[in-house]
């Protein structure tokens, strides 16, 4: 996954944040408490493994000591993500001791995991009632459809191009489309720097994103965030393609499942007296996504040694998307075919998104065929991404003060010293004794002249 | 043989082959009841289960005659409980542990009717090979897969006659990179595990405490192999490296080895019977005296 500005908090921060209260509150659910242990690093895990029958609690001593030195900064960004999300709580006594003590509730819930085994959230409908149940590969279908149906919906200037109406309200869709888009006033609305680097991302971390501003969104929507997100954890824990009876939700949640159908995660039906939603792979992946997934969909790029850009895609987003960095020349029905030159980047650097998005993005969606080449994009191709790019940052910017009119050659030396002692020279005549400094050290240069002149 | 894997997911998820020791001889004399041992792995499973969801488990039972794979967590469609009472992984793995024993009490019979009953030791070589064909083929499914280890739970004593079948599969699993633990529960230590454990860079322990087996294997057995290399693993204080020779597969700590092939004898032969290769006449009781090798146990 590119590493990109905009998903800098991940969901687990996110839960971190959450008040103690509400954190304590959404361990009570066993499948949180899963969650949470799946997305900790592997040493985190392993420390709440070997704590989990250990009901006193543990010096930080005696932990450290399971560790090899080389392993201490792993060590420890492991138990801080653990006292962050409130997994181990820390105390410390009057001898200065650190002790950690696991949290109860976190505690039982795992234990009961561990001797029931794995258990299901809701039970699937029997096969008599749900009689069309679409295959996996339909669903699939389905998901990745109506994600991208959402997709070109929030692109889009106006919701009128719209192919299918969804129920997400144009409100709803303007909280997803805030930072994305922005528009001055009567103007078209234009993708913003970040817009542009989100439509690059792969689609877990899309989904991540809209999936983030819809929790932060729920309050005032008067859906509690804690109660969401548990939800959201939940529905990952259900079996891709099998029917789950609405009635076993609760008001609130049958209000998201509606949302979230929207976004692909669910699939609804209605029978003819029950209705049921069938969670799909997006739906499933949202706690594998959680932690750096490592599930890759199969890419449909081809990118030649001059400059030729090939994309066996149907989907419109796609060409949308391509559209943004290289110039689209021709489409058949199943393939799109353009070129990479220097005005489309250009065009593409000036809306923000960076050379590494691009070639990110061309080498973790390339085609099979050529999936397995090294270098997937050629050489040449990147090289010229990276030096166009670097051609538009020639000069660089440097805010800066000028000094010069030096009493003594003695006094603009030192001066000179001092200025390097800072490492902020950045340019010095010694003949006619004039310097330029960075702007953020001038007041102890200032300081500095001010003391030689006394 | 495919070299090393490369391409692998997360640093974490590991796929682990765990060979249940079943052999009666063992249980009956055994201080920790099977049904509390069973107990213990069950939730040694679950755990390992619980820590990635892309984890994968697979069990085969070692019998005395025979072995079985008796779970595999990637065939098992539906977790969940069933029956109403026991969760998926207990009643597929129970059930199917339970034919296994059956059908090995049978073997065992009908061997006895033709031979006396000579061995009371599990055949280790046999579920070690299996798990090293299903971890090769894992290998060959695709570009992704999860790091493979062994975790052999024994508590049977070696059986001498195994001894190259058991070497073969422990050099075939240096060769591709997959480490054997060893979890032995018997009471004296296993000369075959431990050397299998060493060749392989997996750990070798002996609980100490039968009754707290579960610490054991979740402290130190479910360690993936990315955090092994920054946590503190129990290392062997000794490794017990006597061979079996091959005519008539007795643990010997010095004997004849074949100059061609390293086969191992106890006596001196005229003819190496794994290669054929004529040995010259024993000139001498100096010049025999200097191809007997000695092997000691290191301590």
């Amino acid at each position: 996954m590119p590493e990109v500005k905009i998903i800098a908090k991940n969901f687990m921060d996110m839960v971190a944040s959450l008040p103690a209260m509400k954190l304590d509150k959404l361990y009570d659910n066993a499948f949180i408490c899963e969650a949470i242990l799946r997305s900790l690093p592997p040493l985190a895990k392993k420390y709440v493994l070997q704590m989990l029958y250990i009901d006193s609690p543990i010096t930080a001593k005696s932990i450290e000591v399971w560790v090899l030195p080389d392993g201490y900064s792993k060590h420890r960004v492991a138990i801080d993500r653990l006292i962050q999300l409130r997994v181990f709580t820390e105390t410390v006594d009057r001898r200065k001791e650190t002790t950690y003590k696991i949290n109860p509730t976190f505690q039982t819930n795992l234990q009961k995991l561990l001797t029931h085994g794995e258990v299901l959230p809701r039970e699937p409908m029997p096969s008599n009632i749900t009689v069309r149940l679409p295959s996996v590969e339909d669903l699939d279908v389905y998901a990745i459809g109506q994600w991208e149906c959402f997709l070109l919906q929030l692109i889009s200037s106006s919701s009128a191009q719209a192919e299918r109406p969804s129920n997400i309200s144009s409100s709803m869709m303007k909280v997803f489309q805030r930072g994305l888009l922005s528009q001055r006033d009567k103007e078209a609305p234009r993708l913003t720097e970040s817009g542009f680097q989100f439509l690059l991302m792969d689609i877990n971390a899309q989904l991540w994103y809209i999936i983030r501003e819809y929790i932060s969104n729920s309050e005032e929507r008067g859906v509690d965030p804690a109660d969401l997100i548990s939800f959201l954890l939940e529905l990952s824990f259900h079996v891709t393609g099998e029917a789950y009876n609405s009635n076993t939700l609760t008001e609130v949640q049958r209000n998201t499942i509606k949302d979230l159908a929207d976004l692909g995660l669910v699939k609804l039906q209605q029978g003819r007296k029950e209705s049921w939603f069938i969670p799909t792979k997006l739906a499933t992946n949202l706690s594998v996504s959680l932690t750096d997934s490592a599930s890759r969909k199969q890419g449909f790029v081809v990118v030649e040694t001059n400059f030729r850009l090939y994309a066996y895609s149907t989907s419109k987003l796609h060409c949308e998307i391509l559209r943004l960095f290289s110039r689209v020349e021709y489409q058949l029905p199943n393939l799109i075919v353009g070129a990479i030159t220097k005005e489309s980047l250009y065009n593409a650097f000036e809306n923000g998104i960076t050379a590494d998005q691009i070639i990110s993005f061309l080498q973790q969606n390339a085609h099979p065929r050529v999936a397995e080449r090294i270098p997937t994009v050629p050489e040449n191709v990147t090289d010229q991404i990276r030096l166009w790019e670097s051609d538009l940052n020639r000069v660089e910017m440097t805010p800066a003060h000028y000094y010069d009119e030096f009493p003594s050659r003695e006094i603009f030396e030192a001066a000179c010293d001092h200025a390097r002692e800072w490492n902020g020279l950045l340019w010095e005549d010694s003949k006619r004794m004039r310097l330029v400094v960075k702007a953020e050290i001038h007041i102890h240069m200032r300081e500095h002249l001010r003391g030689q002149k006394q | 043989m495919p070299s090393a894997p490369t391409k692998l997911y997360a640093d974490d998820v590991s796929l682990l082959v765990v060979l249940l020791d079943t052999n009666p001889f063992f249980w009956s004399t055994s201080s920790l009841p099977f049904s509390k041992f069973l107990s213990h792995v069950l939730s040694f499973l679950n755990s390992i289960l619980l820590l990635n969801q892309i984890n994968q488990i697979v069990v085969i039972a070692t019998g005395c005659n025979s072995c079985d794979y008796i779970y595999d967590s990637s065939l098992s469609t539906n977790p969940g409980i069933e029956n109403g009472k026991l969760p998926a992984l207990c009643s597929e793995l129970l059930k199917k542990l339970e034919d296994f024993v059956t059908r090995d009490e049978q073997l065992n019979k009908q061997q006895s009717q033709s031979l006396p009953p000579t061995t009371t030791s599990s055949l280790l070589s046999g579920s070690l090979s299996m798990a090293l064909c299903y971890i090769q083929r894992v290998f060959r499914s695709g570009p992704l897969h999860p790091h493979p280890r062994i975790l052999c739970v024994q508590g049977s004593s070696d059986g001498p006659e195994q001894y190259v079948a058991i070497m073969n599969s422990i050099f075939s699993a240096q060769r591709s990179m997959v480490p054997i633990d060893s979890c032995y529960i018997g009471s004296n230590n296993s000369a075959f595990l431990q050397q299998a454990s060493y060749i392989t860079g997996g750990v070798y322990q002996k609980p100490q405490q039968l009754d707290g087996l579960f610490q054991y294997l979740s402290t130190v057995f479910a360690t993936d192999l990315h955090s092994r290399t920054f946590l503190q693993l129990p290392k062997s204080v000794g490794v017990d490296f006597r061979a079996s020779c091959f005519c008539h597969k007795k643990t010997i700590d010095m004997g004849f080895i074949c100059s061609v092939c390293l086969s191992i004898f106890c006596k001196h032969h005229k003819k190496c019977s794994t290669c054929g290769s004529v040995f010259g006449q024993a000139q001498s009781d100096v010049a025999s005296a200097s191809n007997l090798k000695r092997k000691t146990p290191e301590t």
